[in-house]
C-alpha cells in the first residue's frame, strides 16, 4: 500500500540537523543538548521530546517583547528525532563552527540552545529618527536552521567599493561583520520597494555574505519600527 | 548547467566560474584498456622545464600543491584538484593528457569526457569519443593556459607515440622505464576520496568518507616504487605522516584536500579552515568515533564506506555513543561553517546579461548590452553596483488603456552599471529570449524585460466572456522578457485541440491564433454546482507554437 511513499522515509541520522527534503528539518535531539525552535514549527517527533513554551532566558524574552523582534521561541528537550517545518519554506541548515550569523527572527527556525544569541539593534540604521532595525545574532559552535521562501541566494559582498543593496523584505541573513547602512531614495520619482512611496534598501559593505530569498513577503518580517 | 565544449573551444575560466579552486575530472570508458591520466605544468615555452610539475600517478601533487591528483572518484577515471591562484608564475599552462597503458589505440575509446567542477557544480564539460582518434596512443585532452587570465581549451589532439612522444613534445626527458611499468597501486589505486566528490548536494550522505585524509592511505602504502625518478618531493612527507588514521590536525606535509571543492566563496582567496587547520568539528574517520586519542590504526584505513554509527563530534562535552538516538555527528558534507553550509546557494558566475540563479531568482547584468531594463515595481531583491531605479510611467494613454483592460504594469526602469537580482513572491521565473518574434503574456505575469522590446495590449474577442473580451500584452522585438509563473509550468505545443483555462494560461507565442471556446450548456449552467470551467481558450497555429500554463488559477 505504501510503496509509493517508501521513498520518503527518513534517512539515517548523520548530523544533529539535517534537511529532509528541501522544506523540512530533522533534528536529532539528545538530553542536555536543548534546542530553541519557533513556536508551532514542530510537525512530528519520535522519541521523548518535551516542549517548553517560555524558555527561561527571561531577559532575552523581555527584550524580544520590547523590540518586537523575534518570533516566540520554544525550548525543546529530550531524546528523539524532531521534525520541524515552517509553512513549506525552504530550510537551510548551517553548522556555525564558530562563525556568527545575523538573522531575521522570522527566518529563524531552530538553533542549538547553547549558542550565544541575542537580539540586537542593527548599527548604522539609527540615523533615521525613530527608526531602528532589530535582528537576532547567533554565534558559537553548533547548528542553526533558517527558513527562506524559495531557494535562497548567497551573495558575496566582495569588499569592493560597491555596496550591495538589499530589499529588507527579501533579506534573510548576513554576516555580522558587514557594515550595514540604510539607504532611502528621496527622489520623488523613485518608486521601488514594496508598494510605492518610500524606497528603502539596506546597503552592506565589507567582507561577508548576504542571504536573500526570492520573495518579498513582507508579512511579519524584518521590521522597521517607527 | 555545464557548458559543453567541443574540440578547439576555448573560454576564460572566470566566465565559467568565479572560483579558482577547481576539480578536473577525466572519465574514459574503453573496455579492456587502461589509461594513465596526467597533468603537465608547462612554462611559457610550453616546455616541461620543471618535472616536479608533471603530476601523475607517481607524483600526485606539485610542490606547492596547486595541482593534486585525487584518483578515481565520483564516476571519473581520474581527477585533479587545481588551485589556480596558487600556481607559481613560471607555470603558464596545464595540459591534461591521457596515455594508453598497454596495447590498444585511442580509437577504441567508447566515450569520455573532461569536466570542470567548481563549487560542487559542473561548469564545463568536453566530451569526446574514439571516433575522433585513430591509432594514437596518447591524447592531450584539454589545457588550462594563462593568457592574461586563466583559460580553458578543449584540445583533443592525439599523439602516436604514447607518453614518450608526449614527454618529448613537452621537452621532458624520458627516464627509462618511467611510464607504465609501475602501475603504482598504492597511490592511484587507493583512491582516497580526496575532497568531496562533486556530485554532492545530499547533505545526509555520510560525511566522513570524503574527509578521510590521504596521508593515512599513503602511510600504509608500500614505499613508492624505486623506478620513479621525478617523484622525490612528496616522499618524505608521506613517510613522515603518522600512522594513526586521520589525525585531527594532519601534519602540514600530508596533502589533505579540503572537503569542499571550492572553499572560496567567489572572489575571495581560498579559505583554509577545513582541511589544513585543526578544524574543531572535523568529523573523525570511520571506526574511530569513540575516543579520539588512541591511534587505532587499522580500522579506518582505506575503507571508503563508513559504518553507520561512526564518528561524532562531541562539542558539548558528551560522549557520543551514549545516546539512544545517534545524535550529532559530523558536519555536512560541504564542511562546517557558514560559508560552507551556504556554498550550494552561492551566486552563479556572471557572463550573460540575463542569468537565472535558481528557479525563482534571476539576475540581470545591466553593464552588458547597455540598455535599461524595465521591471515590475518591487521585484528587486538585491543589487550590486551603481544602479538607478526610476519610476516608469505608462503615460496618459497607457494608463487609460491599462485601466480599461486590466493589462497595466507597474514598472520601474533600472539603469546604470551593476547586477540586479529580481524575484517576486517565490514565483518561478523564466527568461524568454525574443529574436524578432513575439509572445503574448498576461501583464500580471511579466517580471521584467529589456527596454528594447515593444509591447502593446491585444484584445481577444469572444462571446460569453464577462466584460466582453480578454486582454493580453504582446511583446515583440529583440531582447529578453522574464515571465513568472506560480509553480512549475507546462509548455504545450499548439495542436488542433489545445485548450487552456484563461486564468491559468500565462503566455503563448503570438503566432498562434486564440479562440474563445466557452462550453455553454444550458443544463450545466442552469444549476448551481457547474464545473466552473466556463471560459476556455483554444489555440490554433502552425507547429512550433506553444503555450505556457501554470498550475495556479488567478
Amino acid at each position: 500500500m505504501n510503496q509509493p511513499l517508501a521513498g520518503y522515509a527518513p534517512a539515517p541520522v548523520t548530523a544533529r540537523m539535517e534537511n529532509h527534503g528541501d522544506h523540512m528539518l530533522k533534528v536529532a535531539m539528545q538530553t542536555g543538548n536543548d534546542l530553541f525552535a519557533r513556536v508551532g514549527s514542530m510537525v512530528a517527533y519520535e522519541g521523548f521530546v518535551q516542549y517548553e513554551p517560555n524558555p527561561p532566558a527571561v531577559r532575552q524574552i523581555a527584550r524580544d517583547w520590547m523590540t518586537g523582534e523575534g518570533a516566540p521561541l520554544m525550548k525543546c528537550t529530550g531524546d528523539g528525532l524532531l521534525y520541524l517545518a515552517d509553512y513549506g519554506a525552504n530550510v537551510v541548515v548551517i553548522n556555525l563552527n564558530g562563525d556568527g550569523i545575523s538573522v531575521n527572527a522570522t527566518n529563524l527556525l531552530a538553533f542549538d540552545a547553547h549558542l550565544t544569541w541575542g537580539v540586537e539593534r542593527v548599527k548604522g540604521l539609527a540615523k533615521f529618527a525613530g527608526q531602528g532595525l532589530w535582528n537576532t545574532k547567533i554565534s558559537g559552535q553548533g547548528w542553526v536552521a533558517l527558513t527562506s521562501r524559495g531557494k535562497p541566494i548567497v551573495v558575496d559582498c566582495g569588499g569592493g567599493e560597491d555596496e550591495t543593496y538589499v530589499d529588507p523584505d527579501a533579506l534573510v541573513a548576513w554576516s555580522p561583520n558587514l557594515k550595514v547602512k540604510g539607504k532611502r531614495s528621496f527622489k520623488a520619482q523613485s518608486l521601488i520597494g514594496r508598494g510605492s512611496g518610500e524606497a528603502y534598501q539596506m546597503a552592506f559593505s565589507g567582507q561577508g555574505i548576504v542571504v536573500v530569498q526570492p520573495s518579498e513577503d513582507s508579512t511579519d518580517r524584518l521590521r522597521v519600527r517607527g | 548547467m555545464p557548458r559543453e565544449f567541443q574540440r578547439g573551444h576555448k573560454a576564460k575560466i572566470s566566465d565559467l566560474t568565479a572560483g579558482t579552486d577547481l576539480y578536473v575530472g577525466v572519465q574514459i570508458t574503453a573496455p579492456g584498456l587502461t589509461f594513465d591520466i596526467s597533468c603537465f605544468g608547462l612554462d611559457a615555452d610550453e616546455r616541461l622545464s620543471d618535472d616536479r610539475y608533471f603530476v601523475f600517478f607517481n607524483q600526485p601533487k606539485s610542490p606547492e600543491e596547486s595541482i593534486q591528483l585525487l584518483g578515481a572518484q565520483a564516476g571519473d577515471t581520474e581527477s585533479f584538484r587545481i588551485t589556480l591562484d596558487r600556481i607559481p608564475p613560471q607555470i603558464q599552462k596545464l595540459s591534461f593528457t591521457a596515455t594508453l597503458d598497454g596495447a590498444g589505440q585511442m580509437s577504441q575509446i567508447g566515450s569520455g569526457h573532461l569536466r570542470i567542477v567548481a563549487g560542487g557544480e559542473e561548469v564545463a564539460r568536453y566530451a569526446f569519443s574514439g571516433a575522433e582518434f585513430t591509432t594514437e596512443r596518447a591524447v592531450m585532452l584539454g589545457d588550462f593556459y594563462l593568457k592574461d587570465v586563466w583559460r580553458f581549451a578543449a584540445v583533443g589532439q592525439g599523439f602516436d607515440g604514447g607518453l614518450d612522444a608526449l614527454l618529448k613534445n613537452f621537452g621532458g626527458e624520458v627516464a627509462e622505464e618511467e611510464t607504465p611499468a609501475a602501475p603504482a597501486q598504492p597511490q592511484a589505486g587507493a583512491a582516497a576520496p580526496g575532497f568531496a566528490p562533486p556530485a554532492f548536494g545530499a547533505p545526509s550522505a555520510p560525511a566522513p568518507a570524503p574527509y578521510q585524509p590521504q596521508p593515512a592511505a599513503q602511510g600504509f602504502a608500500p614505499p613508492p616504487g624505486a623506478t620513479l625518478p621525478p617523484a622525490p618531493a612528496p616522499a618524505p612527507s608521506v613517510h613522515a605522516a603518522p600512522t594513526i588514521v586521520a589525525p585531527l590536525a594532519p601534519p602540514g606535509g600530508g596533502h589533505v584536500p579540503p572537503p569542499g571543492p571550492v572553499p572560496a566563496p567567489y572572489g575571495q582567496p581560498p579559505q583554509q579552515p577545513y582541511g589544513h587547520g585543526p578544524a574543531p568539528t572535523a568529523p573523525m574517520p570511520p571506526g574511530y568515533g569513540q575516543q579520539p586519542q588512541p591511534p587505532q590504526a587499522p580500522p579506518g584505513y582505506g575503507q571508503p564506506a563508513p559504518p553507520p554509527g561512526y564518528g561524532q563530534q562531541p562539542p558539548f562535552g558528551q560522549l557520543p555513543g551514549q545516546q539512544a538516538y545517534g545524535v550529532p555527528q559530523g558536519a555536512p558534507q560541504g564542511g562546517a561553517g557558514v560559508t560552507a553550509a551556504l556554498q550550494q546557494f552561492k551566486e552563479t558566475p556572471t557572463g550573460q546579461r540575463w542569468t537565472q540563479q535558481n528557479k525563482k531568482l534571476i539576475r540581470v547584468d545591466l553593464g552588458m548590452g547597455g540598455q535599461p531594463v524595465l521591471a515590475r515595481q518591487g521585484s528587486m531583491v538585491l543589487y550590486q553596483g551603481k544602479v538607478d531605479f526610476s519610476y516608469k510611467g505608462a503615460g496618459f494613454a497607457g494608463r487609460i488603456v491599462g485601466n480599461a483592460t486590466g493589462q497595466e504594469m507597474q514598472l520601474m526602469r533600472c539603469t546604470g552599471q551593476g547586477q540586479v537580482f529580481l524575484a517576486e513572491n517565490s514565483t518561478h521565473v523564466h527568461p524568454i529570449e525574443l529574436q524578432g518574434d513575439a509572445i503574448c503574456v498576461s501583464a500580471e505575469n511579466v517580471l521584467a524585460f529589456d527596454e528594447s522590446l515593444q509591447y502593446e495590449v491585444r484584445r481577444i474577442e469572444g462571446h460569453g466572456i464577462p466584460g466582453g473580451a480578454l486582454f493580453t500584452m504582446q511583446f515583440q522585438g529583440t531582447g529578453t522578457i522574464v515571465v513568472k509563473t506560480h509553480g512549475t509550468p507546462v509548455v504545450l505545443p499548439v495542436t488542433p485541440t489545445t485548450f487552456a483555462d484563461c486564468n491559468a494560461v500565462v503566455a503563448w507565442s503570438a503566432a498562434s491564433q486564440v479562440v474563445v471556446s466557452s462550453q455553454v450548456r444550458m443544463r450545466r449552467n442552469a444549476y448551481p454546482g457547474d464545473t466552473g470551467e466556463s471560459v476556455n481558450l483554444q489555440f490554433r497555429g502552425a507547429p512550433g507554437n506553444f503555450i505556457v500554463v501554470q498550475p495556479y488559477e488567478v
